[in-house]
């Protein structure tokens, strides 16, 4: 197979602040800098490099994922292939038509139909008028806005202008196809057909390059994947790795920045305080924590004076920030009483059913009657490990308590289902 | 001539959509939608028109001045908007230039060809305006009407892909222009003759190829004569401002998205 993209040793420089100094704003420096006598050099602006040395290539039919945070570069690279920019440095070679999904509906004017906009927003994306009339029907259709076709875009729900904008967008057959986080809009059933529209043109040959922070369409469209960092490549290769590679970096900052703010919070009162919260895997080796095992979470107090009945809310909430579990203790009617002096509170989850990945625990106190908050904490992050292999591909957060069975139908009584090899 | 029009030509489907655009959205939820092409040229000769008969009359020989002004003032119009809507038409439109790729100039040369109609919307009521004043016309030197265009069209262009350029880099083109315009207005033959002009000054008036264009619009409507030199001299000029900056405009072009 040919290749069809290719970036070579590419760099991208952009000039920070304002792009052209004015006049007055020259002169004003000017005689600040004579006044000073300082040595600070004469209108200098600092560069950026959005891509440093950027080199990787693509064959037909491949489909890439750049992963990476806000402004490491992802976008960059797609407005260099797009040739809506340059590249300071290096070389980018790109063979075959190429069409971009950078930006949903260009060109869009509010005040003319939908019928005129899917010309207008066709000849921008690159086709001739006659190709937008053999593909008419089909953009309606995919749109579905057959009755509104007629109406200005202006009256346009947000969805349904967005819809005409992918229609159009997808109609186009290209041999390399960009496609920048414009699937984070519209309704799900919407995204679901952008989705097969997508994996119909893969197949088809077409290469993609897909920017998305969604971590599991990455995983579902991507065959390879590029994490950047700060306008470098960090790791190529297969989705699977460099998406976890992603995650990985992604959990280990989110740790990082949770560790300031912690210690924040103090309690309102002074009645009590919570000092400590942990979990830890129960059993036999107490370590380490696992989906099938159980685990002790214990909060760790010391009250001022006798508080008396108090209601405990505790919520498990992932690394993205995603809360999976809520417990309530009045709820489960457990009777907690706080004490003067120190103490510890103890839950156990038997067994944990919580998937591999990283989360913390939040625990708040609270009186058991009126809703006073004594204290809030928060436990360290935890790791849950994966007890067989396959498992950290799997996206998930819960694990249900189940059994499995297999059964077939009686042959002679097909309203009673047996066991294989029973006797019907 | 080796000039890269391939890729123009190869957009010719989206000038053509965004120039409808322009047309399309310019008069929107306006009352009197296209017929603003013509109060303004109107306007301005009629308060013209009452200066230089009663006021300070100005001799125009057997035309009528209202005629005699208002043949100029139309095609002027349509130099001084097109290069105004060419000049901010990029910068207008940033948002596609930094997001989707196209050949730039479509922007410019459409902002021109959308301000064309106005232009022939405004020529309909010179024609009522030559027959209300029995002006009488030679069909033959009609034909040359097209090729004065073409030359004036030419100028545009390459005006306003330089001035459209310029915008990007530098703001400061948009209250430049308004000025250079408004100078010249008065250094080109529109409310007033040429043979107002001192006879020495005259090859250097000549050197403003709208004073060529302008007149070869009147001699052919109005003096029954084929254009002369000076038109050619100005279709020189239109054609080498055009090379420059089509030249200039496609070298600076990859800088659009970055800068503007």
């Amino acid at each position: 197979m040919a290749e069809v993209v290719s970036f070579l040793n590419v760099s991208k420089k952009y000039h920070l602040g304002m792009t052209r100094t004015s006049l007055p704003v020259l002169l004003s420096r000017w005689i600040k800098t004579v006044m000073r006598r300082s040595n600070q050099e004469f209108g200098h602006t600092g560069d950026f490099w959005a891509l440093q040395d950027v080199s990787f290539s693509l064959r037909e039919g491949e489909s890439l994922a750049l992963v990476g945070e806000n402004g490491a570069g992802k976008t960059t690279i797609l407005k260099l292939l797009a040739k809506i920019t340059k590249p300071t440095m290096g070389t980018i070679r790109a063979n075959g038509t190429l069409s971009a999904l950078i930006e949903l509906g260009a060109g869009f004017h509010p005040d003319l139909s939908g019928r005129e906009n899917i010309y207008l927003n066709g000849t921008i994306l690159g086709l001739k008028r006659q190709e937008i009339e053999q593909r008419f029907d089909q953009i309606v259709d995919f749109a579905e806005l057959e009755k509104f076709i007629d109406t200005p875009v202006k009256r346009y729900s947000s969805g349904m202008a967005v819809r005409l904008g992918f229609a159009v967008a997808a109609s186009i057959d290209p041999d390399i196809l960009l496609v920048d986080e414009v699937l984070a809009v519209g309704d799900s059933a919407f995204r679901l057909k952008c989705m097969n529209r997508i994996q119909e043109l893969i197949e088809n040959g077409t290469t993609l390059i897909f920017v998305s922070h969604n971590m599991g369409l990455v995983k579902a469209v991507c065959e390879k994947a590029i994490y950047i960092e700060k306008g470098t490549i960090k790791q190529f290769g297969e989705t699977g790795d460099v998406v976890d590679a992603y995650n990985h970096a992604l959990d280990q900052r989110r740790i990082h920045a949770h560790d300031h703010v912690r210690g924040g919070v103090t309690n309102q009162k002074g009645v009590c305080e919570i000092s400590r919260v942990t979990i830890i895997g129960k059993g036999l080796d107490q370590d380490p924590l696992m989906p099938s095992r159980a685990a002790l979470i214990g909060i760790e107090y010391h009250a001022f004076r006798d508080v008396g009945e108090i209601a405990i809310v505790l919520r498990i909430i992932r690394s993205d920030g995603l809360p999976c579990a809520a417990l309530y203790s009045q709820k489960d009617q457990a009777s907690l009483l706080i004490e003067k002096g120190d103490g510890r509170i103890e839950v156990t989850l038997s067994p944990l059913q919580l998937f591999p990945g990283t989360y913390y625990v939040v625990v708040t106190i609270k009186d058991k009657d009126q809703w006073v908050v004594h204290d809030m904490a928060y436990s360290d992050w935890f790791q849950v490990q994966s007890g067989w292999p396959g498992e950290n591909d799997l996206d998930a957060v819960f694990e249900p308590n189940r059994r499995w069975e297999c059964k077939r139908r009686d042959q002679e009584n097909p309203d009673t289902l047996i066991a294989p090899g029973a006797m019907g | 001539m080796n000039l890269p029009l391939p890729a123009i030509i190869q957009y010719k489907d989206l000038l053509a959509a965004w120039t409808r655009r322009t047309i399309r959205g310019r008069y929107q939820q306006s009352l009197l939608g296209w017929l603003w092409a013509i109060v303004q040229p109107v306007a301005s000769v009629a308060i013209f028109s009452l200066i230089f008969t009663t006021f300070v009359p100005v001799d125009t020989g057997e035309i009528p001045y209202p005629v005699f002004s208002y043949i100029a003032m139309v095609p002027w119009t349509f130099f001084a908007s097109s290069i105004q809507d060419m000049t901010i038409s990029l910068t207008l439109n940033f948002g596609l230039v930094t997001k989707v790729y196209f050949p730039r100039e479509v922007l410019p040369i459409s902002a021109m060809l959308a301000r064309l109609l106005d232009f022939g919307v405004a020529s309909l009521v010179l024609a009522l305006m030559m027959l209300f004043y029995r002006v009488e016309v030679n069909p033959e030197l009609v034909l040359f009407l097209p090729l004065v265009l073409l030359a004036q069209a030419v100028l545009i262009t390459g005006l306003g892909l330089i001035t459209s350029a310029a915008n990007v880099f530098y703001r400061d083109m948009q209250p430049l222009l308004i000025l250079l315009l408004q100078v010249w207005f008065y250094a080109s033959p529109i409310i007033y003759p040429v043979s107002l002009v001192p006879e020495q000054w005259r090859v250097f008036y000549y050197l403003n190829p709208m004073a060529g264009i302008l007149e070869a619009y009147r001699s052919v409507l109005l003096y029954q004569q084929v254009p002369d030199h000076t038109f050619l001299i100005a279709a020189g000029e239109a054609m080498v401002v055009f090379v420059f900056g089509y030249w200039l405009f496609k070298r600076v072009e990859f800088q659009f998205a970055d800068i503007i």
